[in-house]
């Protein structure tokens, strides 16, 4: 094999720009966005765990272990098959504070600086030799394929260009808020490359080395001692523990942790990764096998470990020689990017920014963008300086286990954060101090040694992991039980701990809105950062810039807090908030938070099983109860926070819920404000009949209240006031109208009475008048005597229809069921109508064939058509005319009384009938006109109608019709 | 402790199917991609428990 350099170096150049085109691309939007988010394209990223170790190492773990080089993917892939179990959980913990890497976690959880600085140095020192592992590699096989060139050389090249991807690409955006599509796209693509290229290589091992599968089989009979070491079970003894390994790797080394969280925009994408990977995982130890075999049989020299390169060459094809060597060089690659990317995130929050944090006056980003770039240029460089110490000898499988055993001391960590949250600090510190200690001493020393591989491998890692893992954990164990917890940390453990729900304190901030968030911000971050940074989180919580509630206030100190870790790393923004964003009153007795819990639970709903679900559905029943109550339910905490505002009290008070849950009853807007103050000022449990307007209308409520007691334990107590708001409006404006009704019904009374005294002195007038047209012969007398005769008798005819009036529309009236000329009726109620001379002049028609008869209650007819013309009357104008006319329509008689007035508006024209709806002046109208029109037409078994407007074009005119069964036999001969 | 019931029922399958494999796939006359067959179920039965959308779990 003698490549040119110069091919290996275009090949190395090409790809990587292949792969900054394919992520320039990506972030400028030409690939759609559809399948830069797709599932599979994050389910390869996470491919960027099978680096070298899984595409040349495991060549060599097969040799020696058989089946046991399938360890490292079961491992890793046991992580993801039972992610529910860890991953989701971290995931949520994460996305919600997020938190870009394990040191951020680890802080965040034992709410310690130094737990997240001792994190960093150790993955710094452990994984360092992971980065050395893979430029080795690259120059290794570089170095096989070209001797013209030394190992070094291609090592300092290799290292040059990924470093200036890694700047370019990693560190274009903010880090820890967005996700990096275009790198994303980049590793989901070195993986699909390295795959493809080691399933290629594979399968010209089969075909090339073999002649097929079949032939396969019979060499494979040939080589009994192969057999043999492929099928010993001598393998279990390293099995589990390099599965366990793999599996803690899964999580505890920073470029998995980066790719499994923070790239992560979608909860569903988890769950297609939980069978995804593994399925990657088994596809890439497919071909490790036969292309062992097919290097053994050729009897190649190059280390066991190279064989994918070597393959092609040794059966005379240079094609498959350079995709094996693509496919590591795109292992290689991808890991070195992610790994020191997130390496570089956790180096800044956790040993730079503690130290040196950027003034007021600099630009932040600006700051941590050039120091992150700083660390990501040093961190590859120490892997290359690195990649010289251990000893040529020292075979990349030592190399390798020795920094995933590393990593193996943050489990009992991780593992706590989730499971038990009696965890502390002293306990983490201690544990992986021990772990650490007896990992360097025993595993990473020797490395610098120059001792050879023989004697690394006489270490026997395994019990050295075993050992360091099982030291830490009691160790972990029982400094965490045996010292003391903070108060903070026991907060911090709740939030992180799956089983716990507890309640939150809830304490009000010194900062009372957002512009007084910034305003106290500015201080550490200058005034735009500040800025920059409250609309952005008041972005992501969808709250506006006005909103004073202390609950929206709590929202947006924790989401700043998150977003300025994902910045400068949970320590850090901790302690600026704590500094800057103080609370007022310090969490005391009583002041749970209940919106925060509620939230809380509804998140976690789904991983309620058995009487925590069964008690979750009875809590949403009782809540649901409150919520569509039919009276307004307003309950508020010891503070006067208000904490609930059901649909009922929205409706009352036509605010929405989700405008006043979390704020003071003091920053209601009136009247709500002076009501529910003074209410709660007062002793009295009930308040009767408050008047008020809101938006024009009249409303009238009861108020009520009653103390919420404290229960169950002090930590669990809460004390608060509950209110009720019954809406009396429609029962005042029955009762308004009922004693109106009643104050008629006293005047008809006093009418009628009046009528009948009255009607006596006219009679005895009549009949003196017509003893004087009779008596005398006198025709001046005779003829005066007669006119007084025609005064008295309509003035008999007033009273009469004065009576009628006054008669209907009382309980005790019966209906009549008599023969009704319509005719009679329309004009008697026309006289009464004329009768007022206080009302508009207008000009009455009748149309109407005097035949026209009906059954029903002459008097009801009268008072419906008196109504009407009222009606029709007060919308019209001056001498303007109002007609009414009957005619016969098949089996009914049809009655209208229209006029030529404004027309009845189409908002209100279902309304009309309603009692007590009045669109006139207050004292001019009842509202119970066309409401007793109505039900007296329905109790003559008729039917009522409007058409308004009549005249379409001017918009004016009502027609009111009328509809009774017409009379048979009577109307025969009369329809139109 | 929460598991999700498909976490069970597949930790259960993964239990069963190592108990019923280990020996078929060491057998000195078995083909050599014996485990992959059983990995390949493996992820089978994981896309099958997995298949569930967790809507309200974030």
């Amino acid at each position: 094999m003698n490549f040119e350099i110069t091919t290996l170096l275009a090949l190395g150049c090409g790809y990587l720009v292949l792969l900054f085109a394919l992520a320039y691309a990506t972030d400028r939007g030409l690939i759609p966005e559809r399948l830069t988010r797709h599932p599979v394209v994050y389910v390869l990223s996470l491919g960027v765990f099978a680096s070298v170790w899984s595409y040349y190492t495991s060549i060599g773990n097969a040799l020696r272990d058989g089946y046991g080089y399938l360890a490292p993917s079961i491992g890793i892939s046991l992580a993801f098959l039972f992610s529910p179990m860890l991953l989701k959980p971290l995931l949520e913990l994460t996305k919600t504070y997020q938190l870009s890497s394990l040191a951020d976690l680890v802080a965040f959880r034992y709410r310690s600086p130094w737990a997240g600085t001792a994190t960093t140095l150790v993955t710094l020192v452990g994984v360092t030799p992971l980065i050395a592992l893979q430029i080795r590699a690259v120059a290794d096989t570089a170095n096989l394929l070209s001797i013209q060139v030394s190992e070094s050389a291609i090592a300092f090249s290799f290292c040059v260009l990924i470093t200036a991807f890694a700047i370019l690409f990693g560190t274009s955006q903010r880090a820890g808020r967005t996700r990096h599509d275009g790198l994303v796209m980049a590793i989901a693509f070195e993986s699909l490359v390295k795959l493809l290229a080691f399933l290629i290589v594979g399968l010209f091992a089969v075909l090339s080395g073999f002649g097929g599968f079949d032939n396969l089989d019979l060499w494979l009979q040939s080589q009994p001692e192969l057999l043999d070491s492929l099928k010993n079970t001598d393998y279990f003894s390293s099995f589990h523990v390099l599965a366990l390994l793999f599996f803690a790797a899964a999580v505890a080394l920073p470029h998995m942790f980066y790719v499994t969280f923070n790239e992560n925009n979608d909860q569903r994408a988890l769950s297609i990764a939980s069978w995804g990977l593994p399925l990657y995982f088994l596809l890439l130890g497919l071909p490790v096998l036969p292309i062992l075999w097919a290097g053994l049989q050729a009897g190649s020299s190059v280390p066991v470990e190279y064989f994918p390169v070597v393959v092609g060459a040794a059966y005379g094809s240079d094609l498959i020689t350079v995709i094996g060597y693509l496919g590591g060089l795109s292992a290689a690659s991808g890991l070195i990017i992610v790994l020191t990317l997130a390496l570089s995130n956790m180096c800044l929050n956790h040993l730079i920014l503690p130290i040196s944090q950027p003034t007021a006056n600099q630009d932040i980003y600006r700051w941590l963008l050039w120091r992150r770039r700083a660390l990501i240029t040093a961190l590859i460089w120490a892997g290359f300086i690195f990649h010289f110490i251990p000893d040529e000898r020292t075979g990349i499988q030592i190399t390798g286990t020795i920094a995933f055993t590393a990593c193996l001391q943050f489990l009992p960590g991780i593992l706590a954060i989730l499971y038990w949250p009696q965890a502390n600090k002293n306990g983490f510190l201690s544990g992986l101090a021990a772990g650490v200690s007896i990992w360097f001493l025993f595993l990473f020393l020797p490395l610098f040694l120059n001792s050879d591989s023989a004697s690394l491998v006489a270490l026997n890692w395994r019990e050295v992991a075993a050992l360091s893992l099982i030291v830490n954990s009691l160790l972990f164990v029982s400094v965490s039980l045996t010292t003391k917890t903070s108060d903070e940390e026991r907060s911090s453990a709740d939030v992180c701990a799956l089983d716990t729900i507890k309640r939150r304190k809830r304490s009000g901030l010194v900062a009372k809105s957002p512009r007084e968030f910034i305003k106290s911000l500015s201080k550490p971050l200058g005034e735009s950062t500040a800025t920059r940074e409250v609309n952005q989180a008041l972005q992501d919580l969808g709250l506006d810039m006005n909103d004073r509630r202390p609950f929206s206030m709590r929202l947006l100190r924790a989401r700043l807090e998150a977003n300025l870790s994902g910045l400068l790393g949970p320590s850090i923004a901790r302690e600026l908030i704590d500094g800057y964003l103080p609370y007022a009153i310090v969490s005391q007795h009583g002041s749970s938070d209940l919106n925060v819990i509620e939230r809380r639970i509804e998140s976690y709903r789904s991983n309620l099983s058995g009487m925590a679900a069964d008690l979750d559905n009875l809590r949403r029943y009782h809540r649901q109860i409150l919520l569509d109550l039919p009276l307004g339910v307003c309950s508020l905490s010891f503070d006067d926070e208000i904490v609930m505002w059901n649909r009922a009290l929205e409706k009352i008070t036509e605010i929405d819920s989700s405008e006043v849950v979390g704020s003071q009853v003091n920053e209601l807007q009136e009247p709500w404000l002076s009501l529910l103050s003074n209410f709660l000022d007062e002793d009295a449990s009930h308040s009767y009949k408050h008047y008020f307007e809101i938006n024009g209308n009249k409303k009238a409520i009861n108020l009520h209240k009653a103390q919420i007691e404290r229960t169950g334990t002090q930590d669990s107590s809460h004390e608060g006031v509950i209110i009720l708001i019954e809406d009396i409006t429609e029962t005042e404006i029955l009762e308004a109208g009922l004693t109106h009704s009643e104050r008629l019904a006293s005047i008809g009374r006093l009418a009628a009475g009046v009528a009948h005294e009255i009607g006596n002195p006219i009679t005895g007038i009549a009949c003196l008048a017509q003893t004087i047209r009779d008596e005398f012969d006198n025709e001046e007398i005779s003829g005066l005597a007669e006119q007084i005769v025609e005064q008295t008798d309509r003035t008999s005819r007033i009273l009469q229809s004065l009576v009628n009036f006054a008669h209907t529309g009382t309980s005790k009236t019966q209906y009549e069921d008599e023969i009704v000329s319509v005719e009679e009726c329309m004009d008697e109620a026309k006289t009464l109508v004329s009768l007022d001379k206080k009302a508009k002049d207008v000009n009455i028609e009748l149309h109407c064939d005097p035949r026209i008869r009906i059954r029903g209650d002459a008097q009801r007819l009268l008072q419906v058509l008196v109504n009407l013309i009222n009606n029709a009357r007060d919308a019209s104008q001056p001498n303007s005319t109002i007609s009414m006319s009957a005619a016969v329509e098949g089996d009914f008689v049809r009655l209208s009384v229209s006029d030529e007035g404004i027309g009845i508006p189409a908002a209100i024209k279902d309304r009309v009938f309603d009692p007590f709806f009045t669109t006139k002046e207050a004292g001019e109208g009842t509202g119970l006109g066309l409401s007793l029109v109505f039900s007296i037409v329905e109790d003559l078994k008729g039917e009522i109608d409007i058409i308004s407007p009549v005249d379409k074009n001017r918009g004016s005119g009502t027609e009111v019709i009328l509809r009774f069964p017409a009379l048979v036999d009577s109307n025969d001969g009369l329809e139109d | 402790m929460y598991i999700p019931r498909y976490i069970l029922t597949l930790l259960i399958i993964i239990y069963l199917l190592f108990l019923m494999s280990v020996d078929w796939i060491n057998q000195p006359d078995g083909a050599w991609y014996r485990p992959f067959f059983v990995g390949f179920l493996v992820v089978c039965v994981a896309a099958w428990t997995h298949r569930r959308k967790d809507s309200d779990e974030f």
